[in-house]
């Protein structure tokens, strides 16, 4: 009975999974705040031990200290999604502040992947921004959105002065679901420009915190004009593929007090 | 601004204002006759070749925003909008004047160009020409006439036609013809204040794709009677002390047009436009019973003052000339987002109209997309204020 | 990533270990002062058998540092490409040395960007341009260049007051030819599996061996060849038999875009080909000897450059192929210099053609000389490693 961990340290949320036995028996996340190292110790602890690898962007910074192996974050998705989709070709990831499209051959390795890592635009936090500009929690900036008859198209991209934009658009008195609406197809349309740079084959995954967003599943599966699968737990993809690589090639064991 | 009760519009066939339908119609009927189309992309191919192989030439799409998320999966977002423009039209073949284009005709203006047209070469018979960059060395005309002659071959060859010296002869007398009535109803935007918009401006440059020089002179007794009476009647465009806009660099068209919108809104009256989709190439005249009309034709497009020729002083020339012909109150550069020749040139311009002419000027850097509208307006309202 | 033993010996041994531009810098003075007129130069395509023949040393002029793009925004658009801006920024902040000793410059209508840059600094030292033909298997092509080699020896000779003569030219069209068949010696050493060189060792020798005569590398040639004669002999070898090797394609890389390089390394992998402008690409071609015609054959030899200005660089993807099938590399990286639009159009063939003829995994980078970007830059290339 071997177990696994892997950790998904990402800019916004950390995220830890625990394997064992061939099933994920704890998931834990937590803000990564300015201090990541301090948050993936407290996500360890007392959770089970065994070899850990870590992914994200702060992979490097905690390798030394957590006594791990890394790996990119293009990989732990592509491992991680075909364990939850053993189908998936293609795998749009839109999380808290960058984006990326993987395409995978048919027996699952890397073909093409292409990220957006130097703006927010289009991302979890983006998604944030706006709905507080509407004065709505991002449920209810979801459900305004679906709810909506008509669009209110956006035109800037650039988070800040989208939030500005939106701003001055609900002054014009535009109905607030438009608004929200306009914005989700805003995102759909980004994301389906970076898939369009992989190769767009099924089954495709949609993973990431904002694929949490029903309304944002839609809407990019309207543009793509193909179905897109969302998991139950869609911000676990990286951090599970992470565990079934430590499992694959167990190299350090996750050591008790550092 | 005023607008008052104006007399016109100021083409008086049945598409009056409808520039597309009566390009479209026209591009139709001369199919529907059997006319082969070719296809191009700027000034710098001889048009008259075309005409005198008996074949129509069309500009090809390049100035629709929407065209420019297909074009992204293939080509870099960071490059000029109309070069994704373009591409994405033929892409996603929805620009019909490519559909009907049995050729195309490209050129090494610039890098951006240059590299998609390899992208679509193998669509349909393309030929590109190589333009010399060095428009001031001693051979430069001839290297081009060269070009112009392999040109000629590879029209001929597609075709199965010929282009006989006497009929190319015949097609620069109409050139020289048209780009008169052309040039000379510029004068009326030279008035003060002008008569006539932008809009309009563009309608009438669009007669010359759709009419020969009898039916443009025509055309052209309706309009310049029409602006005659709007004179008469003390009608103008904006008012006298509305500024007056040079506004020069790249080819603005489509939904670049915010721009010249946003000077408009602004109180500011178009009384030139230096681009290509402009005035550039209506001053410049063919040589006529040279004996080589293929030289001629050559030499003519040559002097067109394009960024990608270096250095490119004609262009300087150009701009006073139309400074002297237009006196403008400010110069609005337009250019094209990553369009690195124009947007290097600028700097030049800048100081030229500065230190010559004691005009100020403003550098808009922008593309297709109206997410920048109103960064542009609050740049055009200020320099008008600083006026 | 490293040698596998401790004590390797520098492959050029002096004073001037990892710092190419330095050691160029050092030569170009020393002709110098011998009273040799020197001629800078920007780019590959400059014909350097005709500058030397003139009796020149050619330079070549800063353009790979950060720190004075800055002050080239001030006239340049910031979205374009970090060469020219460097190059430009150099010179009005008057910080290359190189370009500070040239007696003239000499330029080519390769891209947009460096044409118009070009007309900025026309007026600083006796500058020739030369207009580049773009479409190089056209018949002419050929002609127009020969004409415009022509020209710039005519503009050399009459700045320097020096002349070169047809058997001058022939005879450096000889020694180009020696220099590249030692080139490509050290270059075999670079395929072994595994390498017997690191990157900056190619680099520091390719830097040198562009602006020194043949003659005067001999020393250093049989230098480096000993070196690596030993390193063979012992079995040392950089990097593991297992790392990634990497083939490195695209844009001139050089002093802070080297970014890419280390983060290569650090990565895991070792760049055993730098097919580009600062690597091996000018090294590649024999010129043809005794034609009766020595301006023709370096005509020849510099439009045969796959640079992606020309159009369609069809010869790129051959090279490439060839480069491909000397050097055995596992993964394909382009880099492409931001606003760069000739490599950056051309980038969609040649990942095309690594993947599809080569079955090659390939990545493109855009980057610049800035450092901001260089975590964004390693999670790309640890992923490419990653899906081997």
């Amino acid at each position: 009975m071997t177990t696994t961990l892997g950790l998904d340290i990402g800019s916004r949320t950390i995220k830890l999974v625990v394997w064992e036995s061939g099933a994920i028996v704890l998931t834990r996340k937590a803000l990564t705040s300015y201090d990541p190292l301090a948050v993936c110790r407290e996500l360890l602890h007392d959770a089970p031990t065994g070899p850990l690898v870590a992914t994200g962007y702060g992979r490097h910074l905690v390798k030394e200290y957590l006594h791990c192996e890394t790996i990119s974050e293009i990989k732990a998705f592509a491992v991680g999604a075909r364990a939850v989709f053993p189908s998936c070709r293609t795998i749009l990831d839109i999380g808290g502040q960058d984006t990326k499209a993987i395409s995978l051959t048919e027996d699952g390795r890397i073909d093409k992947f292409h990220m957006n890592d130097k703006c927010a635009a289009g991302t979890g936090r983006f998604l944030e921004i706006m709905a507080t500009a509407l004065g709505l929690s991002l449920g209810d900036f979801m459900a305004e959105a679906m709810s909506a008859e008509a669009s209110h198209p956006i035109n800037s991209m650039c988070t800040v002065f989208a939030e500005s934009e939106v701003i001055s658009t609900i002054a014009r008195g535009i109905a607030r679901p438009a608004i929200a609406l306009g914005i989700h197809q805003a995102i759909a349309a980004r994301a389906v420009s970076l898939l369009e740079r992989v190769s767009i084959t099924e089954d495709i995954l949609f993973a990431g915190g904002v694929a949490l967003n029903r309304c944002m599943q839609k809407e990019i599966e309207n543009k793509l004009n193909r179905k897109v699968h969302a998991p139950a737990d869609p911000q676990i993809v990286g951090a599970l593929g992470c565990a079934l690589i430590a499992e694959k090639n167990p190299k350090e064991e996750k050591k008790d007090g550092f | 601004m005023t607008v008052f009760n104006i007399p016109g519009p100021l083409i008086n066939d049945r598409y009056k204002s409808d520039q597309v339908g009566r390009f479209l119609d026209y591009i139709l009927k001369r199919r529907e006759e059997g006319t082969p189309v070719v296809g191009l992309y700027c000034g710098y191919a001889p048009v008259e070749l075309i005409r005198a192989m008996g074949a129509v030439p069309v500009s090809l799409c390049a100035s629709s925003q929407r065209t420019i998320p297909a074009a992204e999966a293939v080509l870099p977002a960071n490059l000029c909008p109309l070069i994704k423009s373009s591409f994405g039209f033929i892409r996603t073949s929805t620009c019909l004047f490519y559909e009907l284009s049995e050729a195309v005709i490209g050129e090494t203006t610039c890098d951006g160009k240059k590299k998609m047209f390899e992208l679509i070469s193998h669509l349909k018979p393309t030929h590109v020409m190589d333009l010399p960059q060095l428009p001031d060395e001693e051979d430069v005309r001839e290297r081009w006439t060269e070009m112009v002659r392999k040109l000629k071959i590879f029209l001929e060859t597609t075709f199965q036609a010929e282009i006989a010296a006497d009929r190319l002869e015949s097609e620069i007398k109409e050139t020289n013809k048209k780009c008169r009535l052309i040039d000379g109803f510029f004068d009326y935007a030279a008035l003060h204040p002008p008569p006539l918009n932008w809009q309009e401006l563009y309608d009438v440059i669009g007669l010359d794709a759709v009419t020969n020089s009898g039916e443009l002179q025509s055309l052209m007794a309706g309009i310049t009677s029409t602006l005659d009476e709007r004179v008469a009647a003390g009608i103008c465009f904006g008012s006298p002390a509305s500024p007056r806009v040079l506004v020069s660099g790249c080819p603005i068209g489509g939904d670049a047009s915010k721009v010249l919108k946003i000077i408009e809104e602004a109180g500011g009256v178009i009384v030139a436009l230096e681009a290509c989709s402009g005035m550039k190439g209506y001053s410049i005249r063919i040589d006529e019973g040279t004996g080589d009309p293929l030289r001629a034709v050559a030499e003519a497009t040559l002097k067109i003052p394009c960024s990608c020729m270096t250095p490119n002083r004609s262009r300087l020339e150009m701009l006073d000339e139309m400074i002297a012909r237009f006196k403008p109150d400010v110069v609005i550069d337009v250019v094209l987002h990553a369009c690195h020749a124009y947007n290097v040139e600028s700097y030049k311009i800048t100081k030229h109209v500065q230190d010559r002419h004691a005009l100020p000027s403003l550098k808009i850097e922008t593309d297709y997309s109206d997410g920048d509208v109103e960064q542009i307006r609050t740049r055009v309202e200020a320099l008008f204020d600083s006026l | 990533m490293a040698f596998n033993v401790p004590d390797a010996k520098p492959l050029i041994e002096d004073e001037f270990v990892g710092e190419a531009a330095k050691r160029a810098l050092q030569y170009i003075q020393t002709k110098r002062a011998a009273g040799m007129p020197v001629a800078g130069i920007y780019c590959g395509y400059a014909p350097m058998e005709v500058i030397r023949a003139v009796g020149a040393v050619p330079a070549i002029l800063c353009a790979f540092a950060n720190k004075t793009i800055a002050a080239a925004e001030a006239v340049l658009p910031a979205n374009l490409c970090p060469l020219i801006k460097s190059s430009y920024g150099f010179i009005i902040t008057d910080t290359c040395p190189f370009f500070g000793i040239s007696d003239a410059v000499v330029a080519e209508t390769t891209c947009d960007g460096k044409k118009k840059m070009f007309e900025l600094i026309s007026e600083y030292k006796p500058m020739f341009v030369m207009d580049l033909p773009q479409l190089p298997d056209e018949k002419e092509a050929l002609a127009n260049w020969a004409v415009m080699i022509t020209k710039l020896q005519g503009f050399l000779e009459k700045t320097f007051e020096k002349s070169a003569t047809p058997e001058g030219i022939e005879a450096e069209i000889k020694a180009t030819n020696i220099k590249n068949r030692l080139m490509n010696r050290v270059f075999d050493c670079a395929a072994r599996k595994p390498s017997l060189l690191k990157w900056s060792e190619t680099y520091e020798l390719v830097f040198l061996a562009q602006v020194a005569t043949t003659e005067d590398l001999q020393a250093t040639f049989q230098e480096v060849f000993k070196t690596l004669e030993e390193r063979e002999a012992k079995g040392v070898h950089y990097g593991t038999a297992s790392a990634p090797r990497v083939l490195v394609t695209g844009c001139p890389v050089g002093g802070d875009s080297t970014k890419v390089y280390k983060i290569i390394e650090e990565a895991g992998g070792v760049v055993v080909a730098m097919d580009s402008c600062t690597g091996m690409k000018p090294f590649m071609t024999e010129i043809e000897e005794n034609t009766g015609d020595p301006i023709a054959a370096v005509a020849a030899r510099y439009l045969q450059l796959p640079c992606s200005c020309m159009t369609p660089n069809t010869r790129r993807l051959d090279e490439l192929d060839k480069t491909i099938a000397r050097f055995q590399p596992d993964v394909v990286i382009e880099v492409v210099l931001h606003a760069c639009h000739s490599y950056n159009i051309e980038s969609y063939k040649i990942m095309n053609h690594a993947k599809n003829k080569h079955n090659l995994p390939y990545l493109k980078i855009e980057t610049d000389y800035s450092d901001g970007d260089v975590e964004q830059i390693r999670t790309r290339v640890e992923a490419l490693f990653d899906s081997l």
